[in-house]
């Protein structure tokens, strides 16, 4: 028996049993939509992970203040109070150092404007901030080495701070604002990064660290330096030479331990990635899972067709069928049931995956990866299912089977 | 020619069938149970045999083997002068599909299928064209008489329609011989007699017939009937031959036949006796 005869076979077969037929299908249609879907967010979710690093400045590395250990309890890091201006001045004395920002952090600043109020975290900074942050301005304009020089009440609005405020980016422009009940103007509002959660770059307020230190914490302690390599392949280089260098500076004994710590955003993106892979691997996996409870059914199914005409299997086989031709009428079968549950799930999968994202808050889209997989993983689950009902119905001993009741 | 001295004679035709000493053995358990326990018979092409006998005689293990649906547990089977045990499963699903026809006593007809669709299904194991394939089984079952019929559903038949339809399907691939086991057993007594009738007819255009039956009828009217009891063929006699066209069955020539590819024999066809493969058009026919 050709293939093709086969086919007619299986096809016939099929139509008979519509409904039972239709709910096999479901099986696999589930599975391969849900493969396309969720591969589809995780790769939405490791791309706009990826973006959000990247979008936190380029060839980044972040110089952190250590942690303060006060009676034998360690605090968080940034608690030690050992980075200064001074260092980041160093540091950017360095070989390989493009800019550097040193990073005063103030944190719950009530911000002012008119009878409008939010609370948000401010930066004292200076303008290389923008570049080694990657912040454009999208009004006004960022600080300038003169605010920062004397030390002015100016401050940069991010824009999600603008929209809290109730006002318009073109609006608040020269606009005087209190932080924390302190008088600033603002000077320009910077375009949003498209960040979410907890650490959110568009809600924020860049002012001069000079204005900073004097009227907020005036300790003169950083709790990061923002770092930009000339060369990215540098990195371990510059990394070591900030060693020596804050070492050094902070006269820490040979035995003491850095005082300091430093990632590098490839660092940040390779912890990320990793994390991502992991998320995007489980939905896969949860997916795979759908599709093997699909194939189990076919199965199921096929069982119970070979086992609802043993006396046909015995009839062909009195006819002239032989062990291969049972076979492939009852494989053919079931690998029709996996192909058309494929490829409705796949067109289904595409549909879904951007709503399936929306509702996680990804912007996700269908891969040809995640497609090309559901699609051949379908097919094997398939013929595995179908195989071993097909080689029972090809063994029946036709003589036993004729006799089946 | 190797020896002129040596006139030629007549060749041997080798017996349809011949079975010497056969047994079948069934393990039951610790022991066993000899359902045959051997038998020896002949049966030549265009014979009408009846093998009767009660039940559980044997008589329906001896008509699976015979069919090549089962196999002898010892003493050679020979097929058209081939011996089975040579043959492998699917050299007999082969032989199956082009020499032998069953006719069953529940017609084990594949519903779902319409009658044409079932008439066919032989033919697509034989790998015969669609096209071809429609036209052969309208033939056989215009030949049946339900050429009308060809598109219903089995479901849509009576039981004398369904084994007619059955017996178009053992028809369609022109066998050698027709193995109907108990065919009127599921019939009320007209379509009984309907389906006895076209057996009937049929072998007397030459088709060899083997049935088993409790029908004193077709027992009656078969050339020769070989009784089964207890495993043993007991009995062999020649019941009251009457045939339709007066031939007699063991002389091929004596009805025209239904047209089987190069198993027309007669005293002008040199046929080998060791190919009697070949002659049923099987002889180098590979398996497709």
């Amino acid at each position: 028996m050709s293939y093709l005869e086969a086919l007619r076979l299986a096809l016939r077969r099929l139509r008979t049993n519509l409904l039972r037929t239709a709910l096999t299908t479901l099986g696999v249609i589930i599975g391969v939509a849900s493969l396309v879907a969720l591969t589809g967010v995780g790769e939405g979710t490791q791309a706009a992970i990826t973006n959000q690093i990247a979008g936190l400045g380029t060839n980044l590395l972040s110089v952190n203040a250590g942690a303060s250990t006060i009676g034998g309890v360690r605090g968080a890091a940034g608690s030690a109070s050992t980075l200064t201006v001074a260092d980041a001045t160093a540091i950017g004395q360095l070989d390989g150092v493009q800019a550097v920002a040193p990073e005063m952090s103030v944190s719950n600043v009530v911000v002012v404007n008119g009878r409008s109020n939010t609370t948000t975290s401010m930066t004292g900074t200076t303008p290389a901030e923008a570049t080694v942050r990657n912040y454009q301005v999208q009004t006004g304009s960022f600080l300038t080495d003169l605010d920062v020089e004397k030390g002015l009440r100016v401050a940069v609005l991010g824009p999600t701070t603008v929209t809290s405020l109730n006002t318009t980016p073109a609006a608040i422009i020269g606009q005087t604002i209190t932080l924390n009940g302190i008088p600033f103007t603002v000077i320009g509002v910077t375009q949003p990064k498209g960040g979410s959660g907890f650490v959110n770059p568009d809600d924020t307020v860049f002012a001069p660290i000079t204005a900073v230190q004097s009227r907020f914490t005036g300790a003169g302690a950083l709790r990061t330096v923002g770092v930009s390599l000339t060369d990215p392949t540098q990195l371990a280089y510059v990394e070591s030479e900030i060693t020596s260098l804050l070492r050094f500076r902070h006269q820490l004994a040979t035995s003491a331990s850095d005082d300091f710590s430093m990632i590098s955003q490839d660092q940040l993106l390779t912890v990320a990635s990793t994390t991502t892979a992991t998320i995007r691997n489980f939905l896969v996996g949860i997916a795979a899972i759908a599709l093997v409870v699909g194939g189990i059914g076919i199965a199921n199914t096929m069982l119970v067709s070979v086992r609802e005409r043993v006396r046909e299997i015995g009839t062909r086989k009195a006819i002239g069928a032989r062990r291969r031709d049972i076979t492939r009428q009852f494989l053919v079968e079931a690998v029709i049931v996996t192909l058309g549950g494929a490829v409705v799930g796949v067109l289904i999968g595409i549909a879904i995956t951007g709503p399936v994202g929306a509702t996680v808050g990804v912007p996700a889209s269908p891969t040809l990866y995640g497609i090309t997989l559901a699609f051949f993983s379908a097919l094997i689950v398939g013929v595995l299912a179908g195989w071993w009902p097909a080689r029972q119905a090809s063994r029946l001993d036709p003589v036993e089977a004729l006799r089946y009741e | 020619m190797a020896d002129p001295t040596v006139v030629p004679t007549a060749p041997v035709q080798p017996p349809l069938i011949e079975g010497r000493g056969l047994t079948r053995v069934y393990p039951m358990g610790d022991s066993e149970v000899a359902a045959l326990r051997g038998v020896d018979f002949r049966i030549e092409l265009g014979e009408n045999v009846a093998i009767i006998g009660p039940s559980g005689s044997g008589k329906s293990t001896l008509l699976h083997i015979l069919g090549l649906l089962d196999r002898q547990t010892s003493g050679p089977y020979l097929f058209a002068g081939v011996d089975t045990d040579t043959l492998d499963d699917d050299r007999l699903a082969l032989l199956r599909n082009r020499a032998i026809g069953f006719i069953f006593q529940s017609f084990n007809l594949v519903s779902g299928e319409s009658a044409l669709e079932n008439v066919a299904s032989p033919l697509v194991y034989a790998g015969v064209k669609r096209k071809e394939r429609v036209e052969r089984a309208e033939e056989a079952l215009a030949r049946v008489g339900l050429a009308d019929r060809a598109h219903h559903d089995p479901s849509q038949l009576s039981g004398g329609q369904r084994q007619r339809v059955a017996i178009a399907r053992a028809l369609v691939t022109r066998p050698a011989v027709i193995l109907a086991d108990e065919p009127t057993g599921n019939l009320d007594s007209r379509s009984s007699a309907d389906v006895f009738t076209l057996l009937q007819q049929l072998q007397a255009e030459g088709l060899t017939l083997v049935t088993i039956t409790h029908d004193q009828r077709i027992a009656d009217r078969a050339a020769r009937i070989l009784r089964v009891e207890d495993g043993l063929l007991v009995e062999e006699g020649a019941a009251a031959p009457t045939y339709l066209d007066g031939g007699h069955p063991l002389d091929p020539t004596a009805a025209p036949g239904y047209p089987r590819p190069g198993a027309a024999v007669g005293p002008d066809v040199v046929v080998p006796p060791v190919s009697g493969l070949a002659a049923l058009g099987l002889g180098e026919q590979d398996a497709t």
